[in-house]
C-alpha cells in the first residue's frame, strides 16, 4: 500500500472528523470513559458498525478487554487471534471476510448472535513505541469491506488514540500511587502519635529516646515510661513494607502498655502480646521487639528480647560494652508456650543501655558498606559522659556523616537509658590540725558543686575532722598527705580518707565509749569514733600491707540506715551524763 | 541472584543472596516442600528479614502438618543473624564444618 493515492482521497470532511475526535480525546476522562470515547471516534471516522478497544497488561503479556465496569474483563495471551497477532507483530490486519479467515473465533457470534463479516484490527502504538492496545472495529456501513482509505484513516486515528489512553493509565496510575502515599503517611501518623511526647524523668537516670522515620516505608516503634511497675523500656521494628508495619507496631505498643497498666508482669506481658500477635499477624510477619523493666531503685533492668539485638550495655567501669542476644524468636513469629528466663542487668553509676534499631547498623553509604556495631560502640566508649539527648544527636550526625548523602531506607530508632555517674571529687591535706580549716571547706564547696544534699553536712564534717584528727595525732611515723575523697551516691555522699605508710588501726573494730561510765572515770579518746558510728550509715576499713595504706570510708544518706533513730537517742543520754 | 532447587535426598539446596527481592521466589519454591524438609544453607550468603519470613511461614505451614524445617551447612554470619533474631530457637540448625 502506497501512501500518494490515499493522501488524495482523504477529504476535508474526514480530516475535521479526525480533528474533532483528537479534541475530545484530550478532555481528562477516567479510562472507562476514554474506551468508550475512542470506540465510538473509530466507528464514526471508518462508518464502522460495532469497535472494541483491548488493553495491553504488559506484566501479564496478555490483552484485556473491559467490557463494563464491575464486569470481570476478558483476556487473552498476546499472541493468539487475531488480536493477539496484531498485538505480537504490531501490524494493522484487515480481513474482508471474517468466516474465511482461520484466526477468527466465532465463538463470540455465536454467544451474542451478531453476525461479524469484515473486521480492522490495528495496534495501538504511543509516540514512545510502547504497545498501549489493540483496536479493532467491524462490518463498515453500507455492507462494503474496509480498504486502503480505511487503513489509513485508522493509523491516523490509532495513534492519537494510543496517545490519549496511554495519558489516562498513567494519570490513573499516579493517582492511585497517590492514594497508596496517603494510606501510608495516615498508618505513620497514627505510628508517630503513640510515641511518648515527653521522656520520662527517673531521679538518678538520664533517659532519652528518638525515632526518624525513613520516607517510604518501616516499622519502628519505642516507649519509655513511668509505670507502678518501673520504667517501661521498649524498641520494636516491624518487618516488611507499606503500611502494615506501621500498624503492626502501633498495636504491640498500645497492647504492652495496656497489659502494663493492668499490672502484668515483664514475663506474661511478652507472652500474651506475642501470643495474641502470632494469631493475628501475617504468617510471614513479626515484629523484633525489646521489652524491659528498670527498677530504678535497685538498679535492676530486667528484659525479655524477641529477636531485638544487639542489646548494648556501656559497663562505664569498664569502660566497654557487654553484648547481649535476644531472649527469644521475634513477637508474633509463633505462639510461645515456655519462655526462656529473662535477663537482669546491673545498672551501675554511670553504666548506659543501648538499644539501637537495625535501620542504624544496617544503614549503608554508597559503596554498600553497613555503619555497623564497632562503629556504634566507639561512640558510645567515646561520648559516654555527655547527657543522652546529646550522646544521640552525636550518633546520628555521626550516621549522616557516614552515609554521605545515601538515603535512609529503614527507619531509625535510638533508645538509651543511662544511670547518672556518682560524682566525685578529691584533694590531698597536709598531716597538721591546720588543714583542717581547707578540709571543711573542700566539704562545702564539693557538696555544692555536686548538689549533695546540705542536711548530711555536719554529720560528715564531724566524721571527717573526727577520722582525720585520729590520723594527725596517732600516725606521728608518716609524714605523707592525707588524701580525701567525696562522691555522690545515690541519695548521699561517700567520703574514704587514706592515709599513707602507717601502721594498721581498725578504727570498725575500736571499742564504744562506755558513756555510762562516771565522768571521773571517762577517758577522753573514743567517743569521736562512737560518734561516727551512729551518724553515718555505714564505716568500713582497709588496709593495705605492700603499700602501708589505710582507707576509711564512710557513707550517709537522707534516708539513712534503718536504726538511724540510735543516733539521737545515744546523743540525748551523752548529754544527760 | 538466588538459586533454590532440589538436590540429592531431597533436600533443598538454596544458593545465594535470600533477600526482600528474592523471597517471592524462594516462597513459591518452598511453597511446595512437604514433611520433614533439610535446607542446605551451605552456599547461602545473605539473609534478610523478609527471608526470615519466608522459612518461618515455611516452618509454620510444616509444623501444622506434623513436619519442620531443618536448617544445614549455616555459616557463621547467618548463624550470628538467627541467634540476634532469636530464630535459633524455631529451627534447628547444624552448623557448616
Amino acid at each position: 500500500m502506497s501512501a500518494r493515492p490515499q493522501q488524495r482521497r482523504h477529504s476535508a470532511r474526514d480530516l475535521e472528523t479526525i480533528l474533532g475526535v483528537t479534541s475530545a480525546l484530550a478532555a481528562p476522562f477516567d479510562l472507562m470513559t476514554m474506551l468508550a470515547e475512542v470506540v465510538s471516534a473509530a466507528k464514526q471516522v471508518l462508518n464502522a458498525d460495532r469497535g472494541s478497544v483491548w488493553l495491553y497488561d504488559d506484566a501479564a503479556d496478555e490483552l484485556v478487554l473491559e467490557v463494563a465496569t464491575g464486569i470481570r474483563p476478558v483476556r487473552v495471551p498476546a499472541g493468539a487471534g487475531l488480536v493477539g497477532a496484531c498485538a505480537r507483530n504490531r501490524q494493522i490486519i484487515n480481513v474482508p471476510d471474517c468466516y474465511a479467515d482461520p484466526r477468527f473465533d466465532p465463538g463470540v457470534d455465536k454467544s451474542s448472535g451478531y453476525r461479524t463479516r469484515c473486521m480492522l484490527t490495528l495496534p495501538l502504538v504511543d509516540h514512545k513505541d510502547v504497545l498501549v492496545g489493540v483496536m479493532q472495529v467491524l462490518n463498515k456501513g453500507g455492507g462494503g469491506v474496509f480498504d486502503d482509505h480505511d487503513e489509513a484513516l485508522a493509523t491516523a486515528l490509532a495513534a492519537q488514540c494510543a496517545v490519549a489512553l496511554q495519558r489516562v493509565r498513567m494519570t490513573e496510575a499516579v493517582i492511585e500511587g497517590e492514594k497508596m502515599r496517603q494510606e501510608l503517611e495516615m498508618a505513620r501518623i497514627v505510628q508517630m502519635s503513640t510515641l511518648p511526647a515527653s521522656m520520662p524523668a527517673l531521679p538518678g537516670y538520664d533517659v532519652y529516646g528518638t525515632f526518624k522515620p525513613a520516607e517510604l516505608t518501616g516499622g519502628d516503634t519505642f516507649d519509655l515510661a513511668a509505670l507502678d511497675q518501673g520504667l517501661l523500656v521498649v524498641l520494636g521494628d516491624a518487618t516488611g513494607h507499606g503500611i502494615a508495619p506501621a500498624l503492626s507496631v502501633t498495636q504491640m505498643q498500645a497492647m504492652l502498655r495496656m497489659a502494663f497498666r493492668l499490672g502484668a508482669t515483664l514475663e506474661t506481658a511478652f507472652k500474651e502480646v506475642n501470643n495474641q500477635l502470632a494469631d493475628t499477624l501475617a504468617s510471614d510477619r513479626f515484629i523484633t521487639a525489646f521489652v524491659g523493666m528498670l527498677d530504678a531503685n535497685a538498679h535492676l533492668l530486667r528484659f525479655h528480647s524477641g529477636g531485638q539485638g544487639p542489646i548494648l550495655h556501656f559497663q562505664a567501669a569498664l569502660g566497654t560494652c557487654a553484648r547481649h542476644k535476644p531472649t527469644s524468636f521475634p513477637l508474633g513469629a509463633m505462639r510461645l508456650s515456655a519462655l526462656r528466663p529473662l535477663v537482669t542487668l546491673q545498672m551501675q553509676p554511670g553504666d548506659i543501655l543501648v538499644l539501637l534499631s537495625d535501620g542504624i547498623y544496617e544503614y549503608h553509604n554508597a559503596g554498600g558498606e553497613q555503619f555497623g556495631e564497632a562503629r556504634v560502640e566507639e561512640i558510645v566508649r567515646s561520648h559516654h559522659g555527655e547527657s543522652m539527648a546529646q550522646l544521640s544527636a552525636i550518633l546520628l550526625d555521626a550516621i549522616q556523616t557516614f552515609a554521605a548523602g545515601a538515603p535512609q531506607d529503614d527507619d531509625i530508632t535510638v533508645v538509651l537509658v543511662k544511670r547518672e555517674p556518682e560524682a566525685t571529687a578529691h584533694r590531698s591535706f597536709e598531716r597538721s590540725f591546720d588543714a583542717i580549716e581547707d578540709i571543711v571547706a573542700f566539704t562545702a564547696a564539693t557538696f555544692a558543686d555536686q548538689g549533695i544534699d546540705a542536711e548530711l553536712l555536719p554529720a560528715i564534717d564531724f566524721a571527717v575532722e573526727e577520722l582525720f584528727t585520729n590520723m594527725v595525732k596517732y600516725s606521728t611515723m608518716s609524714s605523707a598527705a592525707v588524701r580525701i575523697d567525696l562522691a555522690r551516691i545515690d541519695g548521699g555522699v561517700q567520703v574514704t580518707l587514706t592515709d599513707y605508710d602507717v601502721e594498721p588501726f581498725d578504727v570498725t573494730r575500736a571499742p564504744d565509749a562506755d558513756i555510762e561510765l562516771p565522768i571521773e572515770q571517762r577517758k577522753p579518746g573514743g567517743l569521736g569514733l562512737h560518734l561516727i558510728r551512729r551518724l553515718v550509715d555505714s564505716i568500713e576499713y582497709e588496709y593495705s600491707r605492700e603499700s602501708r595504706q589505710s582507707r576509711t570510708t564512710i557513707r550517709k544518706t537522707r534516708a539513712g540506715r534503718p536504726d538511724a533513730g540510735d543516733a539521737a537517742k545515744i546523743g540525748e543520754e551523752h548529754a544527760r551524763h | 541472584m538466588l538459586a533454590i532447587d532440589f538436590g540429592p535426598n531431597d533436600v533443598v539446596v538454596i544458593a545465594g543472596r535470600l533477600d526482600a527481592a528474592q523471597s517471592a521466589a524462594a516462597q513459591a519454591f518452598l511453597d511446595q516442600v512437604q514433611g520433614k524438609v533439610t535446607l542446605d544453607c551451605s552456599a547461602l550468603e545473605y539473609i534478610s528479614s523478609a527471608g526470615l519470613g519466608v522459612l518461618l511461614k515455611t516452618q509454620k505451614r510444616l509444623m501444622a502438618a506434623d513436619g519442620k524445617l531443618r536448617l544445614s551447612g549455616v555459616n557463621r554470619h547467618l548463624r550470628d543473624i538467627f541467634e540476634y533474631s532469636g530464630f535459633d530457637q524455631i529451627f534447628e540448625i547444624e552448623p557448616s564444618r
